[in-house]
């Protein structure tokens, strides 16, 4: 046995306020059951985890955020490996990773400002620009484009009135087409913020919108 | 071969080479003359092993192999001219091309390209790509440097450079794949950096280039010859790109020993002065009829009578750091000629180093000219300020005999030498105080003689004439040898070469060596010398 | 059963707890016999359960099939410096959906895998880099290590055995080349996550410059089921060469997508027509992908003799890759289909490799092009050429996989390329 003192089991996402309950994740009423007919009991009757829209003035870092990030520094071997978890905690601070906010990490980890941009470019789930309340992501690759995906990514595309990759008008919503979410059994796949959708029809589309745009903040 | 552990022997394209254990292909291809086509590969950085244009035949390999990362083996059998090879270069080659602009007319890497090059030489006739192509634009990135990302290879040397050797990692590749282009941080650019020229240097292609070089010249019109840089005491190994006997810009020469393959951007940019006009052309020699200038032969009897008529006054002599060991040899000659006394010179000091943090051994020095040694081993003494200047009080009101080489004297007096039995100022150019000099002769610039410089580390290195020096103005060694062989009745060294041997017989730092052994890279005085820090 | 679908031609092993949510509390794991592998292996010692693994068969389930005991004894067998487990839960090969049910399923399954195997190679720390989309099934995941450091069952003083191993969960963010295990390690450190060239390989100089090895969660999931009950129950179930139990994920135009435990060496006539009921709507079969995108296309002939086990997919002319069956009914347009799969690789390329950056972005634009009527017979040609150039020249596979399903394409379904073509030029657009 080392001396070494032993690392926090876990990530360093777990003391956040978005996550999963208890009971949710531990218990039997699990938030992803799917029923045998393939309709996702939460298709349009649930929000997603976290909105993307933030605090993009908020600093980087302070408070539980400071913790979190601190406790991701002690799960490496070196300081540039909690980079990754540390620009995702920015995000979640702030919505996206803008320059100011890639400029912070790289101070944080003392790395360069263009090094840590040339990381965070090479990975599709960091926002570089400001994004909807609801980012959706629509699966329409192979498994979902052969179940009709394209129609349903033209849905959202229509009810939520914007053009691809642009926020609507409203600011709720920013839709985008995704490659492969790894639930092709379940075509099409839309993930909406940290939420999986599974199963979605153009005809779900309306309810989920709907839904969605009628929440308050602090139902996110 | 094969028992001696240390070297293994392969077979490339046929021929066999021997080369030491750990070799890659492509060294071992370079051992035995060939040039196997590449890219992101670069002697004095890492080895991704991305563009994949080295990729050779080996045989037993189930896959091309790229040769750069690839260690030769013992019996090995390497094909880099095979049909497989071929076919494959030919098919990377395209790649590059299907996004690339082809705007070789107005490029200003044309001609020494290596994108155009491999192209030429291997690729298809026609491409055959119908698509519209990916547009990226001209970029800023600050300092000398432009960045046109349609031509960029993508090799990434220039990330490597600017991570591994200036340690300042500035460029990165930003998102990924087709969209991938080289940027900086936004807008923070290079402004800064101090080695950032050589991104351009080793860019294999007209993605970056330098803002001082941009539309000057077409690089077939270029004559390069090999020099060394005048810009500090480290002694880096350059090329002078000329075009019209005008120095277009300067380039780093590989000299491991030295600067590697790098030069900083204080050197590489500090160059038009060898381009300035206003030259002395001839001699000048003033009587009390005033001015005169004269053809040599005149000139250097009028001195040699006025050196006779100067006998017995005491000598002050200035020489500069900027003037070759041969030049400062000869003038040491002619004060001792003349009665001996110290000699003085002035140099610029910065007040830092700039360490090239990756080649550590190798920075833009705090002596700013490239002699400074030479002239201590010659027994020259520094005298004045950081800023070159002041020191020569007591040259300046002198009444015997005041004798300066290369020093411009631009900070002194107009009266400078005013009282001198004799004044004589061996100079590039005239300034206020060479109006007082009894001769003023013209002399060559380095960039226009042949000679040597020793750099800190007592590193004896030659340069190659570049330029045609203006007018009559001629190499201080030949002027001053001509004029010691008329006064003591000895031969005049003919040559830079001769001049140089002739040093080891007053100097013992130099005794025993001559050009011969010098060669391209240099070598260190040949004695154990007591090296004063910086 | 509730779990989307099962077949009574399953062997459950590794899913037995599909769809059973009780299984991801810590308590109901081990009342089921759950971490007894664990106490198992610390008494076999480390080589005693890597020749256990050599025996079972048991080939990567990540796509490659290598065999991973064999994989395990390239680690030294003297650490010297730290060695590292790097479970690869970054399922992104489309058509693949295994490790995320996996994961959420049955988390302590994986951890107890995760921590056998750790002890097996030696490594004192173990990664498990999970895809930054999986939000949910990280959370799970997550609650069920923390659940496992407080029971003993990892951290330090395992059980009581005195072996110390430490397991972080690492969240990528989005690429679908941190799947391939150099660029996985290469995240994990905080990189862009291109992909390392090969030699050095993990085992001698892997994550943070130490011995690692990179393991699949499907592998690592079944770890625990032979250490408990040996390697030649293991080679009860499959081939000779396939030995053991695989989850096949279909999707595509099936009755009854999902995951299926299957023995290897199915028939795969059987998945289609019998486990998952057949193709929709009465359509007949056009092709199958069978595993993930990255391989080439079977035609309904090929399809009709071929068997789901390593060897017998490559009989039939494709390979097994992750097991992921994508069916495709005759109503697919195989050209819009494989321009979708090939722009899927444009977009994951790390953009290192010449012949990938270009080429994979250069196929797109050409297949568009075929797809919007104004193709060539000539672009077939020069398509096939790229393909060739993108084969086996490039430090990863993954410009091989974009070539894969155009070459067998073009070579099995040339038709429908000729009859885009045609259509272009009649009605004149090409």
């Amino acid at each position: 046995m080392s001396d070494a003192p032993f690392r926090n089991p876990g990530w360093a996402g777990n003391t956040g306020g978005f996550e999963l309950s208890e009971d949710q994740v531990r218990g039997d009423d699990f938030v992803g059951a799917r029923s045998v007919e393939g309709d996702h009991p939460s298709t349009a009757a649930t929000y997603p985890y976290m909105l993307a829209d933030k605090h993009p003035e908020a600093p980087l870092f302070e408070g539980d955020f400071q913790a979190r990030f601190e406790k991701i520094l002690t799960r490496y071997p070196t300081k540039q490996a909690a980079l990754l978890p540390t620009l995702g905690l920015a995000q979640e601070v702030r919505g996206h990773v803008g320059p100011e906010s890639m400029d912070r990490v790289a101070e944080l980890l003392g790395l360069s400002s263009a090094y840590v941009r040339g990381v965070a470019t090479f990975y599709t789930m960091y926002n570089k620009a400001p994004v909807g309340r609801y980012l959706v992501q629509v699966c329409t690759n192979i498994s979902c484009n052969l179940c009709g995906a394209d129609d349903v990514l033209e849905a959202f595309l229509r009810y939520t009135d914007s053009e691809m990759g642009e926020l609507s008008e409203d600011g709720n919503f920013t839709v985008i087409e995704a490659e492969c979410l790894a639930a092709c059994g379940f075509p099409t796949c839309v993930q909406i913020n940290s939420r999986y959708y599974e199963n979605v029809t153009p005809a779900d589309v309306p309810k989920i919108i709907e839904r969605l745009a009628a929440a308050g903040p602090g139902e996110g | 071969m094969a028992d001696n552990p240390t070297t293994i022997t392969l077979t490339i394209d046929g021929q066999e080479v021997t080369v030491a254990k750990g070799t890659t292909i492509l060294r071992a291809a370079k051992q035995a003359g060939k040039d196997v086509p590449h890219y992101c590969y670069h002697d004095g950085l890492s080895s991704p092993a991305m563009c994949r244009l080295c990729l050779v035949e080996v045989e037993g390999a189930p896959k091309p192999m790229p040769a750069c990362v690839t260690q030769a083996t013992d019996g090995q059998v390497v094909h880099t001219e095979s049909e497989q090879a071929l076919d494959f270069r030919r098919g990377v080659l395209e790649f590059y091309l299907v996004n690339h602009p082809l705007d070789c007319p107005i490029c200003d890497q044309s001609g020494e390209c290596k994108l155009q090059d491999y192209v030429h030489e291997e690729g298809r006739k026609h491409g055959r790509s119908r698509e519209p192509k990916r547009i990226f634009g001209r970029d800023d990135f600050g300092g000398d440097v432009l960045f046109y990302g349609d031509r960029c290879v993508m090799c990434t040397r220039c990330v490597r450079f600017m991570t591994e050797v200036e340690r300042d990692a500035r460029l990165t590749v930003v998102e990924r794949g087709n969209r991938s282009v080289i940027d900086t941080f936004f807008e923070e650019g290079l402004e800064g950096t101090h080695w950032h020229g050589n991104i351009v240097d080793i860019c294999p292609v007209g993605a970056l280039v330098s803002k001082d070089f941009l539309y000057k010249a077409r690089a077939w019109d270029l004559e390069h010859t090999d020099s060394i840089c005048p810009s500090c005491s480290q002694g880096c190994n350059i090329s002078l790109h000329v075009r019209d006997n005008l120095v277009q810009r300067l380039k780093p020469r590989d000299n491991l020993e030295v600067n590697g393959f790098w030069m900083c951007d204080h050197g590489r940019l500090n160059y038009e002065w060898l381009n300035r006009g206003d030259r002395l052309e001839a001699p000048l020699v003033r009587s009390e009829s005033g001015v005169r200038a004269m053809g040599w032969r005149e000139a250097l009897a009028a001195f040699l009578e006025a050196a006779a008529g100067a006998a017995g006054n005491a000598v002050r002599a200035v020489a500069s750091p900027r003037a070759s060991n041969e030049d400062l040899g000869a003038f040491r000659a002619l004060v001792e000629s003349l009665g001996g006394g110290d000699i003085v010179y002035r140099m610029s000091r910065a007040a830092d180093e700039v360490v090239l943090k990756g080649f550590p051994s190798l920075a833009r020095r705090r002596d700013l000219a490239p002699n400074g040694r030479g002239a201590e081993l010659l027994g020259m003494l520094r005298v004045g300020s950081d800023e070159g200047t002041g020191g020569l009080e007591d040259v300046a009101d002198h009444d015997g005999i005041v004798l300066v080489l290369g020093d411009a004297l631009d900070d002194q007096a107009p009266d400078f030498g005013s009282s001198a039995a004799l004044f004589v100022h061996l100079a590039t150019h005239a300034s206020a105080a060479s109006a007082n000099a009894h001769f003023v002769l013209p002399i060559t610039s380095f960039a226009e003689q042949e000679g040597s410089f020793t750099n800190l580390n007592g590193r004896v290195q030659r340069f190659w004439p570049g330029i045609r020096a203006p007018g009559a103005a001629r190499p201080a060694w030949f002027v001053i040898g001509v004029t010691l062989a008329e006064r003591t009745g000895s031969t005049a060294p003919r040559s830079a070469a001769e001049s140089f041997a002739s040093l080891g017989s007053s100097f013992p730092p130099f005794a025993g060596m001559s050009y011969d052994d010098l060669g391209t890279g240099g070598a260190l005085v040949n004695q154990p010398v007591s090296l004063s820090g910086d | 059963m509730a779990y989307p679908y099962v077949s009574d031609r399953e062997v459950r092993v590794i899913s037995r707890h599909f769809g059973d949510p009780a299984a991801r509390r810590l308590d109901t794991y081990v009342e089921r016999g759950g971490y007894q592998a664990l106490r198992k292996a610390f008494e076999l010692g480390p080589d005693a359960v890597i020749d256990e693994v050599k025996a079972s068969g048991l080939r990567g389930r990540g796509g490659a099939g290598f065999p991973t005991g064999v994989k395990w004894s390239f680690m030294p067998k003297q650490p010297t410096r730290p060695h590292y487990l790097l479970c690869n839960a970054d399922e992104s090969e489309p058509g693949t959906f295994k490790d995320r049910e996996l994961i959420r399923w049955d988390p302590h399954q994986l951890l107890e895998g995760v921590l056998i195997s750790a002890f097996a190679i030696r490594a004192g720390h173990a990664y498990i880099y999970c895809r930054g989309e999986f939000f949910e099934t990280t959370q799970v995941l997550a609650r069920a290590l923390e659940d496992a450091y407080a029971g003993g069952y990892a951290g330090r003083d395992i059980l009581g055995s005195g072996f110390d191993i430490d397991v972080t969960i690492h969240v990528g963010a989005g690429a679908y080349i941190c799947g391939e295990e150099t660029g996985l390690m290469n995240s994990l450190e905080g990189q862009r996550g291109q992909p390392r060239v090969k030699p050095p390989f993990p085992a001698a100089v892997g994550a943070f410059g130490m011995p690692s090895t990179v393991n699949n969660v499907e592998t690592l999931a079944t770890v625990p089921h032979i250490v408990t009950h040996g390697g030649a129950w293991y080679r009860g179930y499959g081939t000779e060469k396939s030995p053991g139990t695989k989850l096949f994920c279909v999707s595509g135009h099936v009755n009854r997508p999902g995951n299926y435990e299957l023995p290897l060496g199915f028939p795969m006539m059987d998945l289609i027509e019998d486990v998952c009921g057949g193709i929709r709507d009465g359509h007949a079969l056009k092709a199958v992908i069978p595993g993930g995108s990255s391989v080439p296309l079977l035609n309904a002939e090929e399809c009709s003799r071929c068997t789901l086990d390593y060897e017998g997919v490559v009989a039939a002319g494709s390979m097994l890759g992750c097991a992921s069956v994508i069916v495709m009914d005759e109503t697919t347009d195989i050209v819009k289909q494989v321009r979708r799969m090939v722009q899927f690789y444009a977009h994951e390329s790390c953009g290192q490799c010449t012949p990938c950056r270009e080429g994979t972005a250069w196929m797109t634009k050409v297949l568009r092009r075929i797809e919007d009527g104004r193709g060539t017979e000539e672009d077939l040609d020069t398509l096939l050429d790229m393909s060739h150039q993108m084969t086996g020249t490039t430090i990863c596979v993954l410009s091989d996989s974009a070539a894969a399903p155009v070459v067998s394409s073009i070579h099995k379904f040339k038709d429908e390329y000729l009859a885009l073509i045609r259509r272009g030029e009649r009605v004149g657009v090409a």
